[in-house]
């Protein structure tokens, strides 16, 4: 019953079902059972994203888009890293920012932005300040947990070696513990992209969420789904990115 | 001065268990560690034998008595007292050789000697030919003899074990308490290793320091004497020593006192 499936298999599962989805879009439309205005085929998406990247620059949307989700995501990792780590290995730290990380993060990012708008106007800042919030907390948590799986015989072995609490911090416990912050990092990741396009959406006259809300309003469903599916490749293409990046450094890790 | 490189003065240990509850693990105990001895801490589980090696690395403060060697009271861990623990304790980020560099590396030692040293001792427990290899690419019985190697790479003045060959299969342990018989003996390095396996302790101990439980004191120190002195280099070689069979028997009348009442 619980048998494992071979790669072929799989491989003809994952397209088929893929396939299937792509006809039956196909035939809706083409049979005229949706309306064209809401629901266009598909070549017609495929043929607009097409047309949005090499005729009407969408590729300096989507730029703006990737600088927000970088920047932003690069400034959250800059804190959360070295705060999980010593959060994680020492409790007296935790003490300090624990209640205070774990109540910001019951408090929903978007909630924010009626006053990010107020305090930075819609520039740049408070679409980065939402991405922020958005996904800073949740990463201080992950990786202080992961830093407490560190088993303590690595520490202890290193204090008999002569390490300072500096050296272990620096040299045991941060090796060992970085492979779970590329996953961590690789989770949050995907969430940035969710809250770039709800800024985008609310705030923005740039970037792939804006260029959305702007079709929406000229009833151009053709390129909202382009923006979708834009969307949809641009995150995977950096989960790909991640999982390549674990891969290759941590090497380690496949040996066993 | 006393040719003794650890001593044992009247340490006990307390543990708080919380509201108001606290046990007493240690009780009073004391004993010396001759310099370039093996020495044994055998006894049940319960009777704090572990307890009293954490103490010796520092990794526990006695709650009284006090830890000597050297000359100095114990203060915390350092690195003249290595410790090799039951769990695989490699860094799995590092190869063999950084593994056992790493203690050098850490205490500023120079880059050649650190080099120079890591390669002996790497050859000491025989893993010459996977020194460039990731300890998850080993067997358990070589990653011990990684930890092994770091320790004793750093040079400590005493080496401290927590049953560090109990995760093995039966023929591992054997190669690894004949390699502890050939490390000491080419290293004249103090050992101190913690163990419930009768054969190890009769084994590899110059003496043999029993702990009765709950809570722990020392219910014996016994010498091998049928070794005569001797360290002996393979098992099959021990067994079949006049002698043995009385001493395995002795140790094991001592521990079913200590089980009784016990399941």
């Amino acid at each position: 019953m619980r048998a494992p499936v071979g790669r072929p298999q799989r491989m003809i599962s994952g397209i088929g079902i893929w396939a299937l989805f792509f006809g039956v879009w196909v035939t809706a439309s083409g049979l005229g059972l949706v309306n064209d205005l809401l629901v266009p085929a598909p070549q017609k998406v495929f043929a607009t994203t097409w047309d949005l990247f090499f005729a009407r620059d969408f590729g300096g949307d989507v730029l703006i888009s990737i600088g927000r989700v970088l920047a932003a995501f690069g400034m959250a990792c800059a804190v959360a890293v070295p705060l999980g780590v010593m959060m994680g290995a020492f409790p007296w730290i935790e003490a300090i920012f624990a209640p205070f990380v774990s109540a910001w993060r019951y408090l929903p990012a978007p909630s924010f932005i009626p006053i990010l708008l107020m305090w930075f106007g819609t520039g740049e800042a408070p679409k980065l300040a939402l991405l922020f919030i958005g996904v800073i907390f949740f990463l201080i948590t992950l990786i202080m947990d992961h830093t407490k799986t560190v088993r303590e015989e690595l520490v202890e072995t290193a204090l008999t070696l002569g390490a300072n609490p500096r050296t272990v911090v620096l040299r045991v416990i941060f090796p060992s513990v970085l492979p779970d912050i590329v996953t961590a990092m690789r989770q949050m990741l995907a969430m940035a992209w969710t809250y770039l396009v709800i800024a985008e959406i609310v705030a923005s006259t740039t970037g792939i969420g804006a260029m959305m809300m702007r079709a929406r309003r000229f009833l151009n469903t053709d390129e909202i789904l382009s923006g979708i599916i834009v969307i949809g490749a641009l995150g995977l293409l950096f989960d790909l990115a991640f999982a390549t990046l674990h891969r290759l450094a941590f090497p380690y890790l496949r040996t066993r | 001065m006393t040719d003794a490189a650890l001593e044992i003065r009247a340490v006990s240990k307390r543990f708080d268990l919380g509201r108001g509850k606290s046990v007493l693990a240690v009780d009073g105990i004391g004993f010396d560690v001759a310099r370039n001895s093996i020495c044994v801490l055998l006894g049940p589980s319960g009777c704090g034998k572990s307890t009293v090696l954490r103490m010796m690395a520092g990794l526990e403060t006695p709650t009284a008595g006090e830890i000597v060697i050297g000359g100095r009271t114990v203060q915390g861990p350092g690195r003249d007292r290595g410790m090799v623990f039951q769990a695989y304790t490699s860094f799995d980020w590092l190869s063999v050789r950084r593994n056992v560099e790493f203690g050098m590396k850490i205490n500023g030692v120079a880059p050649d000697e650190r080099r120079e040293r890591a390669a002996r001792f790497i050859d000491l427990v025989g893993l010459t030919k996977f020194a460039d290899a990731y300890p998850s690419q080993l067997s358990g019985g070589m990653r011990q003899r990684v930890a092994i190697a770091r320790t004793l790479a750093n040079g400590p003045e005493v080496l401290l074990m927590d049953e560090p060959f109990g995760a093995l299969d039966a023929e591992t342990r054997w190669l690894m308490q004949e390699l502890m018989i050939d490390v000491a003996e080419k290293t004249s390095t103090t050992m101190v290793i913690v163990t419930h396996d009768l054969e190890e302790a009769i084994f590899l101990a110059d003496k043999i320091v029993f702990l009765s439980s709950h809570p722990g004191r020392v219910k014996q120190e016994i010498v091998p004497e049928f070794k005569q002195g001797q360290r002996i280099a393979d098992k099959e070689d021990l067994v079949s020593r006049d002698g043995y069979g009385t001493l395995e028997a002795h140790l094991m009348r001592l521990m079913r006192e200590e089980g009784r009442g016990q399941p």
